[in-house]
């Protein structure tokens, strides 16, 4: 076969198992194609970590029961772990077990559900009536000022659920009476857990309401690791209830915050040789609808598995794959359109950065550090060192000024001057080394072009990385890669003109 | 990707507006020109395999192999090969006036530093810049780390004879030694241009650099049109001397020395450099595997049309000699000679 039969093959395979891929995921598996047909969904995952000392490990995290049996997409992971789920009439526990584990580890359990759909917190009837709840044991005053306190919120409620309300009003405010003031210290040097929330329970207990501790977690993607938010449950006669006791008026917000536990029970317990259990939960919005998500971790196509990892790992991969994107954007503009670079892939580099600064912001710091680093590289070169050292000198001064740059900008009251050590340091020195060469041995106008050109295609490689839509396919569909791949092999035989060489060739006349 | 679609609109040749800025795909193509895509994809890929660059970026093997073949090439006075060597540079080139060193794996022209004569310790650049001993071993231990060589190798210094160019030659170039490139496609000759330097260019004969690119006539060895900056002179813009007619020495054995080192290289596509020296005639510099495009540009032809009918050629006769080559060559590449001066 001629390389060009080759090619056109290897263009047409990729293109067909790229495209094919895409098609089965988005007709079969109901991803959305385009961007905007999205759906908003959450995806929380618990992570229970701990130190094991070599026993045997048993560890049970209560579940969220609304997801469990509203078929919400859930999913485990554990290696190494014998893993099962407890159903207790509506409460689920998953249960982890191992003998002889050693060092951290982690348990990961994923919970996802369309935005707003399940809060969790829904009041709940209750599957037998609750008994009195226990009278809490208060030395002395501490008991009469409990009971008055009890006494006049009844006087100003009309029923359990006002009752929650002026009492934990009271309980937040930091003015409150005296005799609030005196209880609330005694719960904040003897309780266990949250001061407010253990007082909370104690006076709706002394009112005759039984209410429980539960958890949440915020809605937020922005916190990975958040620990669990302590909320509290109360029973007001025929429905258990869920009510965030910061703001004790409201009724949970089902797009801010998802209630992981109730029930009473306790969130994590860790049994065996176990030291320093935890759980923490992080939060991701995620686009792929709920049904499909077994279906795509299960696929047996090994691309859609990236869907499958943790999702503190995944966050890696958003970046990963823009990177060929941004070679892509290199490889047109250096053999379509003929625009010199520094390096081959120093532009790619060099978008990644904008990423995270803004562009404008990027480039200006840019100049400023090779400007700067230029002029010391001149200081330098003075002195007739070895390349190598020389290079490595330039390290040195690149990170010093970049330093001076995150200080000063600090001072000066913006942020983009810390995200400067973004820039990839040696990139940086090479970038000066090669432009100070260049300048040398070609003069200063090739070692401007070269830089400038390499700086515009990496603006233009940005401003590709930075469409959503071409952001969501690399993320979610990263098999049209291997169509970017086909084109790039096209790209690889053309031998036409450049852009750049119609404009060099312009004064071209027959002999 | 060959496109075919556009038809070509500039056969008349007669200028049109956009000329001042532009030329379109379809004209440059009716001219035959070569960009960098073509050339890659056609001519150096294919015919220039990966294992046989080293043969020429590496300028010792390049001469070791043209010497086997008793080809004429600069005196080799020392290699430098570590450290210790670059502190004795002094030693290497005692007793002579006049020398080059050079990196062995340079690559256009870079980190070649050329000595005219002695000032009592020091040397003599021809620009006339004084060199101490001291630069020359910095300059020495540079080329050793690698700072000129492809890919930021290692590398080795050379310290070779300095060619004194043809009294003929000076006279087009303003300082620096004029050199000769022929560009070659299967052991054909298919172009050739002299490099000389001007003001500008500073002693370098880099075409983008301003240097002047002169077309010879592979036929005669007579220069036929010459450039700067791309566009077609006849007198050096320092000089004031006539480029055009100039007729080559040893013009024979130029083509010669060229197709022999296709023949003992192996690659299919390469420039083969050359100097005239006034005593020894004229010497082979070095060999080059990714020849550029100004040479289209100095002789008014694109390389296609000269590349066309080689492929063609070495596709009838494959085992042609050199001899054969060489009159092929000169039969069908002629070049509308201009009356040769005075």
């Amino acid at each position: 076969m001629t390389a060009l039969g080759k090619l056109l093959t290897a263009v047409i395979g990729l293109t067909v198992i790229g495209g094919g891929l895409a098609a089965y995921k988005s007709q079969k598996l109901g991803v959305p194609f385009w961007e905007g047909e999205r759906v908003d969904e959450w995806l929380v995952e618990a992570k229970v970590s701990f130190l094991a000392t070599g026993r045997e490990v048993k560890a049970r995290l209560s579940l969220p029961s609304a997801a469990a049996e509203q078929g919400a997409g859930q999913e485990s992971g554990s290696l190494g772990y014998h893993y099962n789920v407890e159903p207790d009439r509506d409460e689920y526990t998953a249960v982890w077990s191992a003998q002889e584990r050693e060092d951290a580890q982690a348990l990961y359990y994923r919970v996802r559900f369309k935005q707003g759909l399940v809060s969790g917190g829904e009041p709940k009837a209750a599957l037998e009536q609750p008994g009195k709840p226990d009278v809490p044991k208060l030395p002395g005053s501490l008991g009469a000022a409990a009971q008055n306190i009890v006494t006049r919120a009844k006087k100003v409620s009309a029923d359990p659920d006002s009752l929650f309300v002026a009492l934990f009003q009271q309980i937040n405010d930091a003015s409150s009476s005296q005799e609030y003031v005196l209880v609330k210290r005694h719960y904040e040097k003897e309780a266990e857990m949250n001061p407010n929330i253990a007082m909370g329970i104690d006076l709706l207990g002394l009112a005759g309401i039984p209410a429980r501790l539960a958890y949440g977690v915020m809605l937020n993607d922005e916190n990975a690791g958040q620990t669990p938010i302590p909320l509290l449950e109360y029973y007001d006669g025929a429905f258990w209830k869920v009510r965030n006791p910061l703001e004790p008026s409201r009724i949970l917000d089902g797009r801010e915050l998802f209630v992981w536990h109730r029930g009473g029970g306790p969130l994590l317990e860790v049994s065996g040789g176990v030291e320093n259990s935890r759980v923490t939960f992080t939060v991701a919005k995620d686009r792929i609808p709920l049904a499909t998500l077994t279906d795509l971790s299960d696929s047996p196509f090994l691309i859609s598995t990236i869907l499958a990892l943790p999702v503190s790992e995944r966050a890696v991969f958003r970046y990963i794959v823009l990177i060929p994107l941004g070679a892509f954007v290199v490889v047109l503009m250096r053999n379509l359109i003929g625009i010199p670079t520094l390096g081959t892939f120093m532009p790619v580099l060099l978008a990644l950065a904008l990423l995270e600064i803004k562009p404008l912001q990027g480039v200006l710091m840019f100049s400023i550090l090779v400007g700067a680093g230029l002029w010391f590289r001149f200081l330098l070169s003075r002195m007739n060192l070895l390349v190598v050292p020389r290079v490595a000198a330039c390290v040195v001064i690149v990170t010093l000024l970049m330093m001076l740059m995150g200080v000063i900008s600090f001072r000066l009251g913006m942020s983009v001057g810390i995200k400067i050590t973004l820039f990839p340091m040696i990139i940086i020195a090479w970038t000066l080394e090669r432009m100070s060469l260049i300048w040398e041995e070609e003069g200063k106008r090739s070692a401007f072009t070269q830089v400038s050109g390499s700086v515009f295609v990496a603006v233009c490689a940005y401003y590709f990385m930075k469409i959503s839509q071409i952001q969501y396919w690399a993320f979610y569909f990263p098999e049209l890669l291997l169509i970017l791949l086909a084109g790039i092999l096209l790209v690889g035989r053309y031998t036409g003109y450049r852009l750049s060489e119609l404009i060099r060739f312009k004064s071209f006349s027959n002999a | 990707m060959p496109d075919t679609a556009e038809k070509p609109t500039a056969q008349d040749d007669g200028h049109r507006w956009w000329h001042r800025w532009f030329r379109t795909p379809g004209e440059l193509r009716a001219l035959g020109v070569v960009g960098i895509n073509m050339r890659n994809a056609r001519f150096l890929l294919p015919n220039n395999p990966r294992r046989l660059y080293d043969l020429v970026d590496n300028k010792l093997r390049t001469k070791a192999l043209a010497e086997a073949e008793g080809m004429n090439v600069a005196e080799t006075y020392g290699i430098l090969l570590n450290p210790h060597d670059a502190n004795r540079v002094e030693k290497f080139v005692e007793g002579r006036d006049a020398f080059v060193i050079k990196p062995t794996r340079g690559s256009g022209g870079k980190g070649i530093m050329v000595i005219d004569k002695r000032a009592g310790k020091n040397f003599v650049k021809p620009s006339g810049v004084e060199v101490t001993p001291g630069d020359l071993k910095n300059h020495v231990s540079n080329i050793l780390a690698g700072l000129f060589s492809l890919g930021g190798k290692r590398d080795y210094a050379l310290i070779e004879y300095r060619v004194q160019p043809a009294e003929l030659l000076t006279a087009l170039s303003f300082q620096g030694a004029p050199d000769i490139r022929v560009v070659m496609l299967h052991g054909y000759p298919v172009m050739a241009m002299l490099r000389a330097s001007t003001k500008e260019s500073d002693g370098r004969s880099n075409l983008h650099q301003g240097a002047i690119g002169i077309g010879i006539d592979i036929a005669t060895g007579m220069t036929v049109r010459a450039i700067h900056h791309g566009k077609p002179v006849t007198e050096h813009p320092d000089l004031g001397i006539g480029l055009i007619g100039v007729q080559m020495p040893d013009w024979d054995t130029i083509l010669h020395m060229a197709v022999t080192c296709q023949e003992m290289t192996g690659l299919g596509y390469l420039g083969v450099d050359i100097m005239i020296d006034e005593t020894l005639g004229p010497l082979m510099i070095e060999v080059n595997a990714r020849p550029g495009l100004a040479i289209q540009m100095a002789n008014g032809i694109g390389l296609l049309r000269r590349l066309e009918p080689v492929v063609e050629q070495h596709r009838k006769k494959p085992t042609a000699d050199i001899e054969a080559k060489i009159a092929f060559s000169k039969k069908h590449f002629r070049a509308k000679l201009p009356p040769a001066r005075d």
